[in-house]
């Protein structure tokens, strides 16, 4: 057997003249997903949902009460919703499909680099979320009936759920990797998809707790959804409420960089298989979040026991007795405590509480409807006071009363102090315009409709280049 | 029109294959136990070897789309630690390659054209070029989906064209095909080695058609190669070991069967005569004396059994000697694997 020697001749070398194989592959996959590809049907199916939503939301008259800002929050999270599971799904069809239609191989045995491939792939496959964001635009413009949260939804719907959408057609398209099956594929993704949805729609009882809130806060969808409810219905300022999307953005940062950087280069015929160091990393995470968890957990403050009570003189005034608004609007308001004892006080915090009139006293929460749920005031000096602005955002209709309460911090372990209550403001929140009906079909049914014309001409146009001869 | 890429007669010599030792296990079976052959420009090397031999493990790794544990292997002068480069250079049909049924023929074969560099007026213009080569011409703008299987077989090996590339893999090209695109299709292979000058590896089954069209012949068994060399030194080699088993085969009309066995029971010489499974109309008859089958005694025992078949006026359609064919090298070289 003779020896060739390794010599790699230049001239034999295409130099590459042509377009770069990323933008080849997301062309050739955008036209699978567009043109006679199930991009256009899924678009369909949710385009029927979304009207079908905007619908019942716009004829029922219960829901018919929410205010706008809700709306429009709602439908941004179902719109994220839908196009985060279709995402996924466009994603976990990427590789596996190719595998299992057998059409994978033909790809790889081009010179092209692995990466490029799955960055072509991944391009195609979030072209689905700007198509689906446009199409829910006419909805959010209606939802909002003219209020500032259409422009404020447009953005941060914007932008959370692109980050999002990478995530998830990244993950999709990581299961998909991995998979030999396009059936594999789907039902893992499914599964992932159901493992981050469900904790983020538990009861609020659920996510509270130091415990609570972490895993909220460390669960994407969840911590977006939180993070959206604070932006744009409880109008929090972005300063107060960033750290909600560290959580989604550090988890789109860590899918991507798995997907491209550890597995893209290794993209073969069959499934990828974790090499035994990857085994161990990815254990070792495990294990690390297991043990975080454990020491958070633990670290939950106890309650302690109280054992003497001390009164502090403390007064606190309010500057509204009552007042009447629409759902929605925003009421504004000071408190001021002041200390007439002879000693100086301790540092004091003052609780928001609300409660609704027409249901027994049942409490709100007002993290819903105010920015400020509590603060605080240094000690205040004997005869001084400090007074503390609010904001209340009207969220449902109804007849409620808020108070606010002056808790004096205790002075020791086994000494307590006397909370003193404000005067009550009786706030009368009346329904937003509710919305017509008639109105909203032109789009509910519109938008379907106009799909369908799409396609219809989008195959016309793509059949007039086929001969349709049989073989 | 198939372009001739080099047309020298010193480049038909050129090695354009190499492989050296290449080895891979699956946990503790060892499916490949040192791959060694060598493949030269405008030759067709037939790949054979019972299921499980090999084959598939074989030709992903020289074809990049798995790494061998151990060995090397060298295409046109690139070794396989350049894998892109190396596939550059070759081109592949795949067994059971999958089509995207939406494109159309042309489209596909821009889509690849361009993946391999070229711009696109490039690569629509090459692919209209092939797809006149296969023959499919006419159906250039039709779905893909409408193919038929050998206008898709047709399709994949316009597409391994490419890039013209040095060495051409086949896996099982014309399963599935009916004889008439069996023959097109195994003309077209031949073709492609005479008029371009690339060395081809066809695996197959067929072993007649490995036989018809194939220069040269590797058979691999249980991951080692039990045969190497041109098609008649493998069987010329093997023959002699299958000849002392001292069979031949007759084929005769189908209502002649019984009256030709009749006549060459009536031979001394002959041991046993019975038909061949599902061979219609063929006998395989034992002879009772080993021989070296190209002894003059041997000579003279099948000159006896010719005459006796046409005294008897039965119609002779085809006489052969066993294992004179590489249907019979191939079963006697994989008959452990088999057992």
């Amino acid at each position: 057997m003779s020896t060739v020697q390794t010599v790699i001749d230049p001239q034999v070398t295409r130099s590459g003249s042509g377009a770069p194989a990323w933008w080849l592959v997301f062309i050739r996959e955008l036209t699978d997903l567009w043109v006679g590809g199930k991009a256009l049907v899924l678009v369909f199916i949710y385009t029927v949902f979304l009207g079908v939503v905007t619908y019942v939301i716009a004829s029922n008259s219960e829901l018919s009460l929410i205010p706008p800002k809700e709306m429009v929050y709602e439908t941004i999270k179902n719109v994220m919703a839908v196009s985060l599971f279709i995402g996924l799904i466009i994603g976990a069809d990427a590789l596996s499909g190719e595998r299992e239609r057998n059409t994978l191989e033909s790809l790889l045995l081009t010179p092209s680099s692995r990466r490029q491939i799955v960055f072509g792939k991944f391009l195609a496959a979030i072209t689905f979320w700007p198509a689906a964001f446009v199409i829910a635009i006419p909805t959010f413009k209606l939802l909002s009936q003219g209020d500032e949260i259409f422009g404020q939804g447009l953005f941060w719907g914007g932008i959370l759920g692109t980050v999002m959408v990478f995530a998830y057609v990244g993950l999709g398209m990581l299961v998909s990797f991995w998979s030999n099956s396009n059936k594999t594929s789907y039902f893992v993704s499914l599964g992932i998809y159901i493992l981050f949805l469900v904790p983020a729609q538990l009861p609020g009882t659920a996510q509270t707790g130091v415990m609570g809130q972490f895993l909220q806060w460390i669960n994407p969808i969840a911590a977006v959804n939180h993070f959206l409810s604070k932006i744009l219905v409880n109008n929090i300022k972005f300063s107060e409420f960033w750290t909600w999307i560290e959580a989604p953005v550090g988890f789109t940062i860590i899918i991507l960089g798995i997907l491209f950087l550890y597995a893209a280069p290794g993209l073969r015929l069959e499934e990828g298989r974790a090499s035994k160091i990857w085994s161990r990393v990815s254990r070792a995470i495990g294990l690390t979040v297991i043990a975080g968890l454990m020491v958070i957990s633990a670290a939950s403050p106890a309650a302690a026991l109280q054992t003497g009570i001390e009164p502090e003189p403390l007064q606190i005034s309010i500057s509204m007795e009552s007042k009447t608004v629409k759902a929605s609007d925003s009421i504004f308001f000071d408190t001021v405590i002041t200390n007439n004892g002879t000693e100086a006080s301790p540092s004091i915090f003052v609780a928001m509480n609300i409660i609704n009139l027409e249901k027994a006293g049942e409490p709100i929460d007002p993290e819903d409807w105010s920015p400020q749920r509590t603060q605080s005031i240094d000690p205040l000096a004997p005869g001084g006071s400090a007074t503390l602005s609010w904001r209340v955002n009207a969220i449902l209709e109804g007849d409620v009363m808020i108070y606010m309460v002056a808790i004096p911090q205790p002075k020791g372990a086994n000494v307590t102090s006397h909370p003193v209550a404000s005067p009550g403001i009786h706030l009368t929140v009346t329904p937003f315009t509710k919305l017509n009906p008639g109105g909203v079909l032109p789009i509910a049914i519109g938008g379907p409709i106009l799909l369908l014309v799409i396609i219809y001409f989008v195959n016309r146009r793509r059949n007039r280049n086929i001969d349709m001869g049989g073989s | 029109m198939i372009q001739r890429k080099d047309s020298n007669a010193s480049n038909s010599q050129r090695e354009v294959l190499v492989a050296n030792d290449l080895r891979k296990s699956y946990g503790p079976r060892h499916a490949l136990q040192g791959l060694t052959f060598t493949l030269k420009a405008g030759r067709v090397l037939g790949f054979l070897g019972p299921n499980g031999a090999g084959k598939t493990t074989s030709i992903r790794i020289l074809t990049t789309m798995m790494e061998p544990e151990s060995g090397h292997f060298v295409v046109d002068g690139i070794g396989s630690e350049h894998p892109e480069e190396i596939r550059r250079r070759i081109g592949v049909l795949p067994e059971n390659l999958g089509f995207p049924r939406q494109m159309t023929g042309i489209e596909y074969l821009t889509y690849y054209g361009q993946l391999y560099g070229r711009t696109a007026a490039q690569a629509r213009e090459y692919g209209w070029t092939l797809l006149e080569d296969v023959g499919l011409q006419q159906r250039g703008k039709s779905l893909i989906g409408s193919y038929s299987h050998g206008m898709r077989q047709r399709a994949g090996i316009a597409r391994a064209l490419l890039n013209d590339p040095v060495v051409l893999f086949l896996d099982e090209p014309t399963l599935g095909l009916d004889p008439r695109g069996q023959q097109e299709l195994l003309e077209l292979i031949q073709k492609i080695a005479r008029e371009r000058g690339t060395g081809i590896v066809l695996c197959s089954h067929m072993l007649s058609e490995i036989e018809s069209i194939c220069d040269d012949v590797v058979i691999l068994n249980l991951g080692q190669i039990v045969a190497r060399g041109t098609v008649a030194e493998v069987i010329g080699r093997t023959q002699h070991n299958i000849v002392l088993r001292n069979a031949l085969r007759v084929q005769v009309p189908t209502a002649d069967v019984n009256k030709a066995r009749q006549v060459l029971n009536t031979i001394p010489n002959i041991m046993k005569v019975s038909p061949i499974g599902e061979m219609e109309g063929w006998l395989r008859i034992e002879l009772m004396e080993p021989g070296s089958g190209n002894t003059s005694k041997a000579y003279q025992i099948n000159n006896n059994i010719l005459s006796a078949i046409i005294r008897a006026k039965i119609p002779i359609l085809s006489f052969e000697a066993e294992g004179g064919k590489l249907h019979d090298v191939f079963l006697r070289l994989t008959e452990e694997a088999i057992k």
